[in-house]
């Protein structure tokens, strides 16, 4: 069970968080001028690599907040947390 | 015409009738049933919103996660830009309407979410062994001490525990529909300590 | 009478004897025995039979090693299957049973097995079983029963069984000598320290030898520094408790057996730093017939000698490659035995425990091997034979010398599995012959013999460091040791690795030589496997079974892999290890449940009118964790009957709901329309303040998530309802678009679900019952119109009232403050006595729904319908973006045979259709038979008189008046027409009464 610092509370476990996927996927700006397969390259297409992995965590049981976490995939290792954006607290 | 619908907190049959209460218990439960619950939304960077907050409640909103301010009401931190406010019952229509202030302009927003939380008080010298059979959280005196507060789970439900002032009294609020649920946990995990359960 | 049983010596408590029972005789014991060695001390040498060709087995080991002595202690409820003697402490009354040998122990059915072994090698049950495959089912239960696995508990256990989480500075698993010294040295600092060992009682080895520590034995510094740590605040001591698992970022599990309230206890720690120090498992040495009863490790023997005062021999060979067995030598003649030989595979020797050997009087046979032993269910000699060093020779010319006991140790490895485990690699040690903790990115450090530290002197310096790291490692200040125990000097000379024993004869024909004595795995296993093809020591595995069992290889593993090695010629470094996985030992179930079992299994979460519903004979069903009322039965009423009568009343008169478990949010701020038009198809800015709205959420795929009712309370003010099982999820999703891709929209999102209590009104009469309590608001149409919001009070109490409807009917939901929903619902229950108010449960919400068309996410979705499939095209804005538009026009979901909803009616009027059965075009057609949709919802309309469903069907929309077939059962179909949806009220009229 994974030990993770979430910017606010505090290390918690792993149980009080939700997972989101990969973080850094921007939602096209506008959707309707995109080709079928821009689209679905948006929606469908991420990058599931061995080693570090940038991804989204919501501290679901916590405060509620989403935000990054810097994990390798392999060690599980977490080398660095970050704040979605500086309005976000 | 018809009989007035009686506030209830459903946990009725938890609480032993005043005969068999044991003041001596190892662990006393004590249903914190006359106190309103409101949630409160905003930016702490939008200055209108503090003052107006600050002025309305007159104390300080904790701004620092996982702690709590019981100078006037009592309020926790739960989350950046959220907080639980509770007070007495019967102040309660007032202080959400004032909180609320004029409208839509303070970037708020206030609830009134009496109906859909359950606060507990568990007092005891063993209080902490309990929670420690279905909390994650290092309940250490060290690490989680009077003031505090952190949003968790209890076994399975999701709790928000807290500490008042006093040395082994641990506060919880649970969401209403998993009290049942949580209340027969701790029945279960308190079996090995006398216990007294209450409503105050 | 205890034959074995030592007069003097070891830590068990003469004065408390215990009686037991094994495999139905009646023994005696005493406090502090384990099961092993009160079995031992009565003589007893055959405890079970092996896995695969029913050979007699005795006690091997001491400890968790242990393959053989598998049993069934105690009885129904309190039964406990698969446990290994070792590790079971005696106490009064114990029935043990052996859990291999059927019909008995001396004739054992299977013995057949072992006289036709040649045919039961590697893969056997692979090459015999498995083919042809449906006879498995019939293979399975012959080889079961034979294979002899214990049997579960024919009740549930009235024992109970608990968590308990735990945070420190710093584990210790393992109270040898390195882990005391480490608990000691990091409690100095003020660190939390947690120490955990499997046994009675801390000490490890220490108790097991005669070492000597500070010119007294062992056990007296083992019991000044335990009554030391005792005393620290800061320290938390563990005994029978086995760390079981090492999981991420340093949260480990332990399971604790419990004198107390609890008869096992889990905990979960989660430690800044680990200290490793199990120690480290003796190998057996690899001969002929070296699974017979009467051969031991040569540690368990101290053991046995040492800490429990039985003597497993009276006439004793110890066979090695290595010093450690020396002291064996020593343990049994001053325990009075006889000790025949010392035979010694390395061609010389010497050193501290040699000189002491010698001065004994033992002779010492050095370049000298044990081949073969005489003797079935016990031994009687050992076939002694010189040898050279060559692996490949054939040994000839043995002699024979009468024993009952060969004490054996073909080196040690370093016990590296919770190390393993914590994803740390190990690495190949060629002067230890022994695989030590390498590299780890965890915070953990091992020490002592797991860490190859294999003397005394250096189990306790490692010990000492690695206390003194990890206190450092949590930012503490530790207290250095001036000076360190005393232990006195020995001199050794070093292991030289003996694999295996040359054969006497071809080793793929002699008699077989066991690695792992629990599945039977033998060296011609290995080689067999390597022949066939084998290369990968994970493949290798799973096809010989080597270390499948219940010890999991602790005892066979290595010697496994190095046959492996010398059969592919490669170094053993290279073949490596096979994977180390939790548990470390077997856990039960009941540890792992805690206190989750029965009602707490999942919680289960109740409305505030829970009480009412029961009282009423509610059946409930659970929605998610929600137990939501199902159908209110009248005496004797079946489900049908029940609810065909909540849906006429309601129809007819008045209905009543609890619907509270609907997921209900609150939206706040300036940008609150602007961020609903993101998140719902609808146009949220045309609706004006006090009106409600139908809407439907998807996915960026396009698909439907998730629908429900919006209501605009104020210009920046909305209230939204999501589905019950969806309420979580949304309201997560929701803040995931606010907080990442809009941080700059100002809404709060807040959940009110358990707040609000909501109770539906539903039919004609519902009007006339809101009236009838005392309502402070008109109701008409006209000022209330169909899909309004308005606070309102009822009966003087403050309600979000809503003119909405899920049943087509004049309807009404009440949204009230949870404290008082149960007083409302007896309110409204007794003012609707004169409209015969009919409460109904979600089985009659789902027919009433149903027979409007309207949809369950969930049930007539499946997280691949568009809302063009439902026929929602005009719920789809064209002025904005919306989440999920730009999907709607792949190409995917323009296709024409896209599954789209539709209705569905038996064409015999009366057959109700199977939910989920697959819809077909030709029911004659050759199987597979192809597939165009299926029943999605299906019940008995009461008010229409006959059956209806709702059903996917491929190109649907454009099929209405069709026939199709729907599976009802093994080869049997029904016909059916493709309708529209709507089956009554078809213009949607009295709703809006």
């Amino acid at each position: 069970m994974l030990l993770i610092k979430c910017p606010w509370c505090g290390a918690r476990a792993e149980t009080e968080f939700s997972y989101g996927g990969e973080a850094d996927i921007k939602r096209p700006e506008a959707p309707d001028k995109l080709s079928d397969k821009e689209w679905a390259d948006y929606l469908f297409m991420r990058k599931n690599p061995r080693g570090t992995h940038r991804e989204l965590w919501n501290h679901s049981q916590g405060c509620r907040r989403w935000f990054g976490a810097e994990r390798n995939t392999v060690t599980y290792q977490i080398a660095d947390i970050f704040t979605l954006s500086e309005d976000s607290g | 015409m018809f009989k007035e619908s009686n506030r209830s907190h459903g946990l009725e049959s938890f609480i032993a009738p005043e005969s068999e209460q044991n003041s001596q218990a190892q662990i006393k439960v004590s249903i914190q049933s006359n106190v309103a619950h409101i949630n409160l939304r905003g930016k702490i960077k939008h200055r209108p919103f503090l003052e107006h907050m600050e002025t309305v409640l007159d104390q300080k909103l904790p701004v620092k996660p996982n702690t709590t301010n019981f100078e006037n009401h009592s309020i926790f931190w739960l989350g950046p830009d959220e907080w639980l406010i509770l007070c007495p019952l019967s102040e309660a229509t007032k202080l959400v309407k004032d909180l609320q202030g004029s409208g839509g302009s303070m970037h708020a927003a206030v609830n009134d979410v009496s109906g859909g939380q359950i606060a507990l008080r568990l007092d005891g010298n063993h209080v902490r062994d309990v929670l420690a059979k279905g909390c994650t959280l290092d309940l250490h005196p060290s690490v989680f001490g009077q003031g505090m507060c952190a949003q968790s789970n209890l076994a399975k439900a999701n709790v928000l525990i807290s500490m008042g002032h006093e040395p082994h009294a641990f506060d919880l609020i649970v969401r209403r529909s998993f009290s049942d649920y949580l209340l027969h946990w701790l029945k279960v995990a308190a079996a090995e300590y006398t216990t007294e359960w209450s409503e105050s | 009478m205890q034959p074995n049983r030592l007069k003097t010596g070891g830590r068990i408590n003469r004065s408390k004897p215990l009686n037991f029972f094994f495999n139905g005789k009646a023994f005696k014991g005493y406090e502090g025995d384990t099961l092993a060695s009160a079995l031992l001390a009565n003589d007893v040498k055959l405890v079970g039979r092996s896995f695969k060709l029913r050979r007699p087995r005795g006690i091997v080991g001491s400890g968790a090693e242990e393959p053989n002595s598998i049993m069934q202690v105690d009885k129904g409820a309190m039964a406990q299957p698969n446990v290994r003697a070792t590790q079971v402490l005696l106490h009064d009354g114990l029935i043990a049973k052996s859990t291999r040998g059927w019909p008995s122990l001396r004739f054992d059915i299977g013995f057949m097995l072992d006289v036709f072994s040649s045919i039961f090698s590697a893969g056997f049950y692979y090459k015999t079983f498995m083919h042809p495959r449906p006879f498995w089912k019939y293979y399975e239960r012959f080889i079961r029963k034979s294979a002899g696995f214990g049997k579960a508990p024919e009740h549930s256990d009235p024992e109970t069984y608990e968590h308990r989480n735990a945070h420190c500075d710093v584990l210790v698993a393992g109270g040898g000598p390195a882990g005391l010294m480490a608990a000691l040295t990091a409690a100095s600092s003020g660190a939390r320290v947690l120490l955990a060992d499997d046994q009675t009682e801390f000490g490890g080895s220490l108790l097991n030898t005669a070492t000597h520590v500070n010119s007294k034995p062992g056990s007296e510094w083992v019991r000044q520094t335990v009554s030391a740590l005792s005393k620290l605040d800061n320290v938390t001591l563990l005994n029978r408790s086995t760390v079981f698992g090492y999981h991420d970022h340093n949260f480990l599990t332990i399971v604790q057996e419990s004198d107390d309230h609890v008869r096992q206890r889990e905990w979960r720690v989660r430690a800044k730093q680990v200290i490793l120090s199990q120690g480290a498992f003796e190998r057996p040495l690899v001969f002929c017939n070296n699974d017979r009863p009467g051969i031991m490790q040569a540690s368990a023997v101290s053991t046995y000698i040492n800490r429990y005062a039985v003597c497993p021999g009276e006439r004793a060979i110890i066979f090695t490659n290595n010093d450690s067995a020396y002291q064996t030598a020593l343990d049994l003649k001053r325990a009075g035995a006889t000790v025949a030989a010392v035979v010694d595979s390395r061609k010389k020797g010497g050193g501290s425990y040699a000189a002491a050997v010698e001065q004994a009087g033992i002779p010492l046979l050095y370049g000298h091997l044990i081949t073969n032993v005489s003797g079935q269910n016990h031994i009687t000699k050992a076939h002694i034979a010189k040898w050279d060093g060559d692996n490949d020779a054939i040994i000839e010319n043995s002699i024979k010398i009468p024993c009952d006991l060969i004490a054996m140790s073909g080196g040690w490895s370093a016990a590296v599995h919770l190390h393993s485990q914590a994803g740390g690699q190990n690495q190949w040690d060629h002067n230890l012959c022994s695989f030590v903790p390498g590299a780890i990115s965890q915070q953990t450090i091992s020490a002592g013999a797991g860490n190859g530290k294999w003397a005394l002197e250096d189990c306790l310096q490692d010990g000492h460091d690695a206390g003194m790291s990890a206190a450092k490692r949590c930012g503490l200040q530790p207290i250095a040791s001036e000076q360190l125990p005393a232990v006195s000097e020995i001199h050794t000379t070093p292991i030289e690795p003996l694999w295996r024993v040359p054969a006497t004869v071809d080793p793929d024909r002699c008699p077989k030589q066991f690695l792992d004595f629990q599945n039977d795995t033998c060296v011609s296993d290995i080689r067999l496997a390597v022949r066939e093809g084998y290369r990968n020591v994970e493949h290798v595995k799973r096809y010989t079974a080597l270390g499948f069992g219940t010890d999991q290889g602790k005892l066979g593993n290595i010697n496994g892999m190095a046959v492996l090695a010398e059969t592919l010629g490669k170094p053993l470094e290279d073949v490596g290890t096979t994977t180390f996985r939790p548990p470390y030992t077997p856990v039960s179930f009941g540890a792992c449940a805690g206190e989750s079992v029965g009602s707490l299994y999942d919680p289960v979460r109740k409305t505030a009118m829970h009480d009412l519903h029961r009282s009423a004979g509610a059946k409930f069903e659970n929605v998610g964790q929600w137990h939501r009322p199902w159908y209110f039965p009248k005496r004797g009423e079946s489900l049908d009957a029940a609810v065909a009568r909540e849906c006429l009343k309601t129809r007819q008169s008045v209905g009543i709901l609890d619907a509270s478990t609907l997921g209900k949010i609150d939206v706040q701020g300036p940008d609150a329309v602007k961020f609903l038009e993101r998140i719902y198809t609808h146009n949220v800015g045309n609706m004006s303040v006090g009106r409600c709205a139908y809407g439907i959420m998807l996915g960026e795929d396009g698909m439907v998530m998730d629908d429900g009712v919006m209501a605009r309370i104020d210009d920046q003010h909305f209230y939204l309802t999501t589905t019950t099982g969806g309420a979580a999820a949304v309201l997560s999703w929701l803040e995931l678009w606010l907080q990442t891709e809009w941080p700059e929209l100002d809404v709060f999102l807040t959940s009110v679900t358990d707040h609000y209590s909501t109770i539906a009104v539903s039919g004609p009469n519902s009007m006339k019952l809101i009236e009838k309590i005392g309502c402070d608001i008109p109701l008409t149409s006209d000022q209330f119109p169909f899909m309004s919001i308005r606070n309102a009070h009822l009966n003087r109490i403050p309600v979000q009232l809503f003119r909405v409807s899920f049943s087509g009917e004049l309807a009404f939901e009440i949204n009230i403050d949870s404290n008082y929903a149960a007083g409302m619902w007896e309110v409204l229950i007794d003012a609707g006595q004169e409209f015969d108010i009919t409460p109904y449960g979600t089985e009659a919400m789902h027919v009433l729904r149903a027979e409007k068309g309207f949809i369950i996410v969930g049930q007539d979705t499946d997280g691949s319908v568009t809302p063009v499939d439902l026929r929602m095209n005009w719920m789809l804005s064209k002025d904005k973006d919306f989440i999920g538009k730009r999907s709607l026009s792949r190409p995917d979901s323009l296709r024409d045979d896209r599954k789209q909803l539709v209705g569905l009616l038996s064409n015999d009027g009366k057959t109700v259709l199977l939910e989920g059965a697959q819809l077909v075009e030709d029911p004659a057609a050759s199987i597979p038979i192809p597939m165009c949709g299926h029943v999605s919802s299906s019940y008995m309309s009461s008010c229409l008189g006959h059956p209806i469903a709702l059903a996917l069907v491929a190109g649907g929309h454009s099929r209405i008046g069709q026939s199709l077939y729907a599976s009802s059962g093994e080869k049997s179909f029904v016909p059916v027409t493709i309708t529209n949806p709507i089956f009554y009220d078809k213009k949607n009229e009295l709703q809006n009464v």
